[in-house]
């Protein structure tokens, strides 16, 4: 089976990094989000983000046009029984991730691949809410989605070597991205090794080590990170590193993964990082540090 | 004898219907859109208004089906039985330095054109697709490639390597291979019929200017030296793409401007040429009516332009020490009397001496555009792709028949 209609549940900062990679591949992609304000919004910043890619040079206004136009919204989940994929990428909320499962279980035929693009919940939990839970896999894409050439294709308990197989060549030689396979543990690989690394810079700040700014230079320049902990942490949104650490100090009972005081601290003020246009650095609207 | 051509792209399909007794198109038409719920075919028979049918399809074999179909139909069909079509010749982009000229596919050719990925990958594996659809849909029929960088493989060694470690041209190699090289065998060989000169005796260049461009020297008949390089981004400066630059610009331009590898190639195949320096179009009609506008930046563009093209014809005389005949096609090259007359008004140096008259009268034949005393002759030839395809199929096939 080829994939050529993906559906994109839930429009946020993922979602949106989500439709638009998958848009300039090729494919026809439907995303539906609760509000229709919240839909405008997101079509807006991903016409801004194509617009960023402009400015670059790596898009031509007609490139951008043709992006667009396979972007097509739903304004029911029941329309998900379209596409041959549905990636669900709501915020991290196990019950709300839950009421989607099951609802889109009930419109999609069963051949119909059901991912979710969580970093740390459990898919087993998620597949749980299904009639068919052996469709249901996790697509973990990383942020920015259009530069990152990684994806963890996340196997559940009951996952079927079918819809990996399957999942697998969508990630390979459709959308042309490196899957590796992991199997359901919090955090898998990626966001368990990068959180600990970012409350681990934390608590080397509250510790009064060194300057955040030093703390990122130091491992930008000496160990070739494109960011450093804290901008990085700015980038994918403090309260999203923050909800990662919960849920795997939760889940693992380790100490090593309690989330550093100064991180509630940031998020309780509303510090979010970019997309607030303040974190540990101050950002513009295009999100480049001032 | 029927041939059948065909150019396959990742999401469309050119094809020509030719009957090769006397070399006339029976039918053309295209597929477009392959891989949606909405793909168009256009059909065309000479005389006749254009069929267009939208409809799914998916891949390539089905746009194949939907092309045979079309012309064995009862009402806009050519053919009764899809079974009189005797050969059908596929386009090929990269024949790497395998191919040195055009051959019947086979088991072996097809690997080899899968081993070449990796030089065209956005063309390549289109053409794969189409050469298998055939295979699908006509299992009988023998098919011929014809590959744009053939014509080119006579290039000595001093022309075709880049004076860079020549470990890199053993383990990728990467040297200069050159495109469009149909189109510059074809002209060339018309460019001798009108000249009614053998082609062993003259030294010719030919221009090949269209939205991409190119600039053969083309000695005896053979090419020896061509502008474009390992991609066809080499060379000259073209509607949308740079053309030679210092190679020192491209690291220092992703350092200044944090570009990644896929920007600084899409800034300098999709966002320069005329486009960047007109700021108006990649379209050398839309810049020349800019000019006369007065529009100093499309002034410009044409003046850098033709310029170019000018040095390129320079270095290509003094690479053949002389140079007989010049010749311009495709669709700038063959259309646009301006350009012409741009280039070679600074080659009278050479003894291009060309009539105004005669570059200034449209006419679809190939013909001399410069004056009778004129030490090189200059010519627009028309190109025709396909016909040299659909003529090297033909050739190959009989010759295999009569084995």
């Amino acid at each position: 089976m080829t994939v050529r209609k993906v559906g994109v549940v839930g429009i946020g900062t993922m979602g949106q990094g989500i439709a638009e990679m998958l848009a300039y591949k090729g494919l026809e992609v439907l995303v539906i989000e609760e509000s229709s304000e919240k839909m405008a919004h997101a079509i807006e910043m991903i016409e801004h983000s194509l617009d960023k890619q402009i400015e670059k040079w790596a898009l031509t206004q007609a490139e951008k046009k043709l992006v667009l136009n396979r972007i097509h919204t739903a304004d029911k989940l029941s329309d998900m029984a379209q596409c041959e994929l549905v990636i669900e990428t709501i915020t991290e909320d196990l019950n709300n991730k839950i009421k989607v499962f099951e609802e889109i279980d009930q419109y999609c035929s069963p051949d119909v691949i059901l991912a979710s693009n969580t970093s740390t919940l459990s898919l087993t939990e998620l597949a749980s809410a299904t009639k068919y839970p052996e469709r249901v896999i996790g697509l973990h894409f990383i942020h920015p989605v259009s530069k990152i050439d990684l994806v963890e294709i996340v196997r559940g308990l009951k996952t079927s070597e079918d819809t990996f197989n399957r999942t697998k060549h969508f990630v390979e030689e459709i959308i042309q991205k490196k899957g590796i396979m992991v199997f359901e543990s919090p955090g898998f690989v990626t966001s368990r090794l990068i959180c600990l690394h970012i409350n681990e810079a934390l608590h080397v700040l509250e510790e009064g080590v060194a300057t955040a700014d030093d703390i990122d230079r130091a491992m930008r320049v000496g160990y070739s990170f494109q960011y450093g902990p804290f901008e990085m942490a700015d980038r994918f949104g403090l309260d999203s590193v923050l909800a990662a650490l919960e849920i795997m100090f939760r889940e693992y009972g380790e100490l090593k993964y309690r989330p550093s005081i100064v991180l509630k601290k940031m998020v309780r003020a509303g510090h979010l990082g970019v997309k607030t246009g303040v974190g540990f650095f101050k950002y513009d609207k295009d999100g480049d540090r001032l | 004898m029927k041939v059948l051509v065909m150019n396959a792209g990742s999401s469309s399909l050119k094809y020509q219907l030719y009957d090769m007794r006397d070399e006339t198109v029976l039918a053309s038409g295209r597929v477009e859109r392959i891989g949606m719920d909405s793909s168009i075919v256009t059909h065309e028979v000479p005389g006749h208004p254009e069929v267009r049918d939208v409809s799914e399809i998916l891949d390539h074999v089905t746009a194949v089906k939907r092309v045979a179909d079309m012309i064995v139909h009862p009402s806009h069909g050519v053919l009764k039985d899809i079974k009189e079509i005797d050969a059908v010749g596929h386009r090929v982009v990269h024949g790497g330095e395998v191919f040195k000229e055009s051959v019947l596919v086979t088991q072996e050719v097809k690997l080899e054109i899968r081993k070449l990925f990796d030089l065209a990958p956005l063309h390549n594996p289109a053409h794969m697709m189409g050469i298998t659809a055939v295979e699908a849909n006509l299992p009988d029929v023998p098919q011929a490639v014809v590959f744009d960088t053939a014509f080119h493989q006579t290039m000595p060694q001093t022309a075709y390597l880049y004076p860079i470690p020549t470990v890199l041209y053993r383990r990728h190699k990467i040297r200069r291979y050159g495109f469009h090289g149909t189109s510059h065998h074809y002209v060339s060989d018309q460019a001798a019929e009108v000249l009614g000169k053998p082609l062993a005796s003259i030294k010719m260049i030919s221009c090949h200017i269209g939205n991409g461009a190119s600039i053969t020297a083309i000695q005896g008949g053979k090419s020896v030296d061509t502008s474009m390089g390992l991609t066809p981004l080499e060379g000259l400066m073209m509607g949308t793409r740079s053309g030679d630059l210092d190679p020192a610009i491209v690291p220092f331009t992703m350092n200044k401007e944090e570009l990644t590898l896929s920007e600084v190639n899409s800034m300098l195949n999709k966002h320069s040429g005329l486009l960047a320096i007109s700021g108006i179009s990649s379209d050398m009609r839309e810049i020349v009516q800019a000019m006369d506008e007065g529009d100093r930046n499309a002034q410009l563009a044409f003046d850098m332009y033709t310029y170019r093209m000018r040095k390129y014809i320079g270095a290509y005389a003094a690479a053949m020490n002389g140079v007989d005949a010049i010749v311009f096609t495709a669709g700038v090259g063959e259309n646009s009397e301006r350009l012409r007359a741009a280039v070679c008004k600074g080659l009278t140096f050479l003894g291009v001496e060309l009539d105004t008259f005669l570059n200034s009268e449209h006419s679809k034949s190939a013909r001399i555009i410069s004056t009778a005393d004129s030490k090189v002759q200059v010519l627009v030839v028309p190109t025709n792709e396909e016909l040299l395809i659909a003529r090297d199929t033909y050739k190959l096939v009989k010759e295999q028949s009569n084995k």
